[in-house]
């Protein structure tokens, strides 16, 4: 019996390097698993506790800030067990903040604009946005990068720094937003028909808003027809399938009541011949 | 028309047919109104079906908004700390539900009135609504209970001056809605300065009637705040 415990203890005693043995590396080892479950457990925790009381995209934020910030304070906390000394570490760190910084600058920028994402909030998870020239909707704001996925289904990573000095263009952060249509009628049309016309298809439209209410008005007389502007406000979130729905049956009910959109045209002045 | 039914039932109302029917736990749920058609399958033994008034803002689409704004078609004035009741319409929808005695399950939703949505307040901030235009009635009026319901409101103006309501805005989270041959709803309206307010719903069940199934508690979604703030005016 003492034999194995001779053999444990020589094992546990045997030097790795610069008085670090195995023990230590066991010790360190432990204090990392532990801090793991302690983050993870704290993580759950902050969840349960604030799932009901802040946005989805601080709730995030606070995760990742516990999660992380008991995972330093443990790994800071073991390393001593491996041989780092912490004030070896601060006078070291002089250098090695130097040399980290530089290296690490791009790191630091896009998580220092990661913070400030999260504290302006210009963007949602779940929004429609425009970001640079990506567009598409938010999947999700990490600490280091936020992810879009594209109209056309596309994953894409972009650095929180590029999104936090991009124009941010967010097609659903207010209520409303407006559209507009460019319609020509020929010029023998009675553009007020046209106009009442267009306006009583508008209104039979559950998601064209009654306030703020659609505007119809001859904005021009082009060179082949009288042009007539549609403004029209839907909400954020179904505009664009009343912007695609909306100008063919404008079409349709023009047409119907005999009111038709021309093709580009040009009269053409023949001068009689000259008689010699 | 509102009620609740067995699972074989048939009903015929207006331009409204709304039936189940089959043998044994194989089921059909077949409803039309107007042009419009639904049909399902259940595959059911017990339970039972509810149609009730639901809150007046699923469709067309839901998500698009929570909130009913009713526009009175002439405006209601009230003279400083006063209270007053009055009667107005809101536009029904109507839900059909499987209950049992732990679930309830909505499988369809439909609406005679033709829906329209309004902005309440500034793009920038301010919210989308339902719309639905009323009269304003001194007594309960007549309704015709599939397309319109009944909404008791009582005006309280805290404020000291008078003021000119032609515009309630009530959130659908807070509502409570009855029913018996018609669907009802009691709220108030407290007005605290010339362009604001708050909405609230009160809960007493009245009598003879009985209570709506509340699609957000059927959706577990817990209600925090019990009133709404009308931050933009009553005009």
């Amino acid at each position: 019996m003492n034999d194995i415990f001779e053999t444990i203890k020589s094992i546990l005693d045997y030097k790795i390097y610069n008085g670090v043995n195995v023990a230590d590396l066991l010790r360190f080892t432990a204090i990392i698993i532990v801090t793991v479950i302690i983050a993870k457990v704290a993580k759950i925790n902050a969840r349960r506790i604030l799932k009901e009381k802040v946005p989805k995209t601080t709730l995030n934020a606070v995760e990742k800030v516990v999660y992380y910030g008991i995972i330093f304070i443990g790994f800071m906390a073991a390393l001593p067990y491996i041989g780092f000394s912490l004030s070896g570490l601060l006078v070291a760190g002089g250098i090695a903040g130097i040399v980290i910084g530089f290296a690490s600058q791009t790191v630091v920028s896009n998580f220092i604009s990661g913070l400030f994402l999260l504290i302006e909030k210009p963007i949602k998870i779940g929004d429609g946005v425009s970001i640079g020239d990506v567009g598409g909707v938010v999947k999700d704001i990490r600490i280091l990068s936020t992810t879009i996925r594209t109209w056309d289904g596309i994953y894409v990573r972009i650095p929180n720094e590029k999104v936090f000095t991009s124009n941010i263009k967010n097609f659903v952060a207010h209520a409303a937003r407006r559209f507009e249509y460019k319609i020509g009628i020929r010029y023998k049309d009675d553009a007020e028909k046209a106009i009442e016309v267009i306006k009583k298809l508008l209104e039979e439209h559950p998601f064209i808003l009654k306030e703020p209410a659609p505007q119809i008005f001859v904005e021009e007389l082009g060179d082949s027809s009288v042009n007539l502007a549609v403004r029209i406000w839907a909400p954020s979130t179904v505009w664009f399938s009343v912007k695609t729905e909306m100008l063919w049956k404008i079409k349709v009910a023009l047409e119907k009541e005999g009111i038709q959109i021309p093709f580009p045209q040009r009269v053409i002045w023949m001068a009689g011949k000259t008689e010699g | 028309m509102f009620g609740e039914y067995k699972l074989n039932v048939k009903i015929e109302e207006e331009d409204l047919k709304l039936l189940v029917e089959g043998r044994g736990k194989r089921k059909r749920y077949y409803r039309k109104v107007g042009e419009e058609e639904v049909e399902k399958f259940i595959h059911a033994d017990k339970g039972k079906l509810v149609v009730c008034p639901v809150e007046p803002v699923n469709l067309p689409k839901e998500g698009v908004s929570e909130y009913l704004l009713v526009e009175l078609d002439k405006p209601l004035i009230i003279e400083p700390k006063t209270e007053s009741s009055v009667y107005l319409k809101f536009p029904i929808e109507i839900g059909v539900f499987l209950v049992d005695e732990i679930d309830v399950e909505r499988i369809d939703i439909f609406t005679k009135t033709m829906p329209k949505y309004i902005l309440y307040g500034p793009p920038e901030s301010g919210i989308i609504c339902k719309w639905w235009n009323s009269s304003v009635y001194n007594e309960i009026p007549e309704v015709d209970k599939l397309y319109e319901g009944i909404l008791r409101l009582d005006v309280k103006n805290a404020y000291e001056e008078w003021v000119e309501i032609k515009k309630v805005v009530l959130r659908a989270i807070d509502m409570k809605i009855f029913y018996d041959g018609y669907a009802y709803m009691h709220a108030s309206l407290k007005i605290l300065k010339k362009s604001l307010g708050e909405t609230t719903f009160f809960d007493r069940l009245p009598r003879g009637m009985k209570r709506a199934i509340d699609i957000y508690l059927a959706k577990g979604i817990k209600r925090l705040e019990k009133k709404f703030v009308m931050e933009w005016g009553f005009k």
